[in-house]
């Protein structure tokens, strides 16, 4: 086991029974993330890079395998302790933003600790958004935003419960160039400040930004 | 952030999702509305029509009469059964009364009529036109309606059976039920009644608790060695009356609670169609450290607010509506906030936000236990 891991796998796969037949979605993958370091999973459709996200992001559950978090065996916590590790550990991005429209962007980075009566947490929301340069957008609705203010918005919401590890499942898959390149700063950005960053992608442009690129076919990992 | 969200955190995000889709929110709490306003208002209607049927009735069921138990042969009562009547009852006013039938002439008319024999009538009526002596020895009372179809008034002089009297009153019209009813009769001296004894006794009491009291002492001191009386407790007819009125009353709300559990099922339909279009949030949600149990209270909060808010105005409108009717029936309009009706808003709000409560609850569980692998696929 790496010194510097931040979540490692050790023969991780997943399988899915549809139908008669077995589905092996990932088979026998090690992986491992180190304290900010900024990983990029690459390989064509279907072969299998969500559901090691799922994985990774405890969402999922291997079918065999295992899984460290900062050391420690998850593989086997259950729904609520899983759901307890990924509050307190990791971020997630998703390709639609997935904000919730009914709250503001600031209300929206608040979510993940809303339920935690922390009074410093709207304080903390803004400084987020204003770092992300939304510093003036804290009352807009995700529909008065742009796609890469959103997605600023959502990498705002990922870091709020200061996290060692962001998932993102195609961060830049809408947006345009220029506005990926300014997302992919962000995450190099985050990374230099000691988060992990694992970024799910088809967009090469992202290999120019990270440390590390591995790539998945038909569930294995080749490189 | 506003201090009531800083203590209910999702009650933020439930009050935002309830005015995401505002047509739909307000219809389902409509149907709420529908429901508290039938079971709120319906109740208060039933209060009121126990309540004015009851006035009608006025204080008969503080009355009490004692008859003589013919079952066991008694025919008359004695004025010992009397004076032991009047031992048992303290200071209740007890009438002695005797009953016959006598013809009556005035002029040139004559008619049958019941006559009542009793030394002090004051007791229990009153005079509508002249004055009822104490004790009455020689004239008569007319009752009012035997004074209408007569044409007789105060001061005339009238023929029973034979023997000539002055009336010295004619009595006022009595409504509603009563042990006595003088309307269609004479009240004459007892002396002028041809009968042994006496056939009833009217005891009065203050209240209708005392008169079961009343009724408890005379059967206990007059039928002690053997059966002598028959007492009859009107507040038995009240009691039966107000029963009555309860079971009508039960009847309307249960059917108003119908309308409220369709509009359970109206918001279950919401709370059901928001869980499938919110499928990608509510995975979000989970994804980013809501155990389940804290999707459940956003949802659940959700279908609570639409009943407690279409309670509130449900409770507002039937107490409008209760301002109504009861100004209409009674011409009192405060009634609507007696006791028995506060109960019933509180019973018709306690219900709206049970029935919300429930409905919210399936949708709730659903969305809180959906894989949120599965609920995050786009």
């Amino acid at each position: 086991m790496s010194e510097m891991a931040v979540i490692e796998t050790h023969r991780l796969t997943r399988s899915y029974r549809s139908g008669p037949e077995t589905v092996h979605a990932l088979v026998d993958v090690d992986f491992h993330v180190d304290r900010g370091e900024f990983v990029s999973v690459v390989g064509p459709s279907g072969s299998g890079k969500t559901t090691l996200l799922n994985l990774l992001g405890l969402l999922d559950r291997p079918t065999t395998g295992d899984l460290y978090v900062e050391g420690e065996d998850a593989t086997d916590l259950d729904d609520r302790e899983r759901t307890r590790a990924r509050k307190r550990f990791i971020g997630f991005v998703f390709q639609q933003f997935f904000l919730i429209p009914t709250l503001t962007a600031q209300e929206n980075v608040e979510v993940p600790r809303l339920l935690d009566r922390d009074p410093s947490t709207p304080r903390r929301a803004a400084d987020l958004l204003t770092q992300f340069g939304l510093g003036n957008r804290l009352d807009h609705r995700p529909d008065e935003l742009s796609g890469g203010q959103k997605q600023r918005v959502a990498i705002a919401r990922s870091l709020v419960n200061d996290p060692q590890l962001v998932l993102a499942d195609e961060p830049t898959g809408n947006l345009d160039r220029k506005t990926s390149r300014r997302i992919l700063e962000e995450f190099q950005r985050i990374c230099e400040e000691g988060v992990a960053v694992v970024a799910v992608t088809h967009d090469e442009l992202v290999e120019e930004y990270v440390d590390r690129t591995v790539e998945l076919v038909d569930g294995e990992l080749s490189r | 952030m506003n201090p009531l969200y800083e203590r209910l955190p999702w009650l933020l995000m439930a009050r935002r999702n309830v005015s995401r889709t505002p047509v739909r929110s307000v219809l389902a709490a409509l149907g709420i509305v529908i429901g508290v306003l039938a079971i709120a208002s319906l109740g208060v209607f039933g209060t009121t029509l126990q309540y004015s049927v009851t006035q009608s009735l006025g204080s008969i069921g503080n009355d009490v009469t004692v008859s003589p138990a013919t079952d066991q042969g008694v025919q008359y009562l004695t004025d010992r059964d009397v004076r032991d009547v009047q031992r048992a009852v303290g200071t209740d006013t007890v009438v002695p009364v005797k009953q016959g039938r006598g013809t009556v002439v005035y002029g040139r008319q004559r008619t049958l009529s019941p006559l009542y024999g009793i030394d002090r009538p004051g007791e229990i009526f009153t005079a509508a036109d002249g004055r009822i002596p104490t004790p009455l020895r020689s004239g008569v009372l007319v009752g009012s309606s035997v004074a209408d179809s007569l044409g007789v008034h105060a001061g005339n002089s009238i023929t029973v059976d034979g023997k000539t009297y002055r009336v010295k009153a004619v009595l006022e019209q009595q409504s509603g039920i009563s042990a006595l009813s003088p309307n269609g009769a004479l009240v004459v001296p007892p002396a002028a009644v041809n009968q042994t004894g006496y056939s009833e006794v009217v005891v009065q009491a203050s209240s209708a608790r005392t008169a079961n009291q009343s009724a408890m002492a005379i059967k206990s001191r007059l039928n002690r060695r053997q059966k002598r009386v028959t007492v009859f407790e009107f507040s038995s007819i009240t009691k039966q009356i107000s029963n009555v009125f309860d079971v009508v009353n039960y009847f309307l709300v249960g059917v108003g609670s119908i309308s409220l559990i369709v509009a359970g099922v109206s918001i279950l339909n919401v709370m059901l169609m928001s869980a499938v279009e919110r499928r990608q949030e509510i995975g979000v949600l989970r994804a980013v450290g809501y155990q389940k149990r804290d999707v459940l209270f956003v949802m659940l909060t959700e279908a609570v607010l639409l009943g407690v808010g279409g309670g509130l105005v449900g409770v507002l409108l039937s107490a409008g509506a209760g301002l109504v009717i009861n100004q209409i029936v009674l011409g009192q309009p405060l009634f609507t906030f007696s006791t028995a009706n506060l109960t019933y808003f509180a019973a018709a709000f306690a219900f709206a936000f049970v029935t919300s409560l429930l409905s919210g609850f399936y949708p709730a569980w659903k969305a809180a236990n959906r894989d949120p692998v599965v609920a995050l696929r786009s």
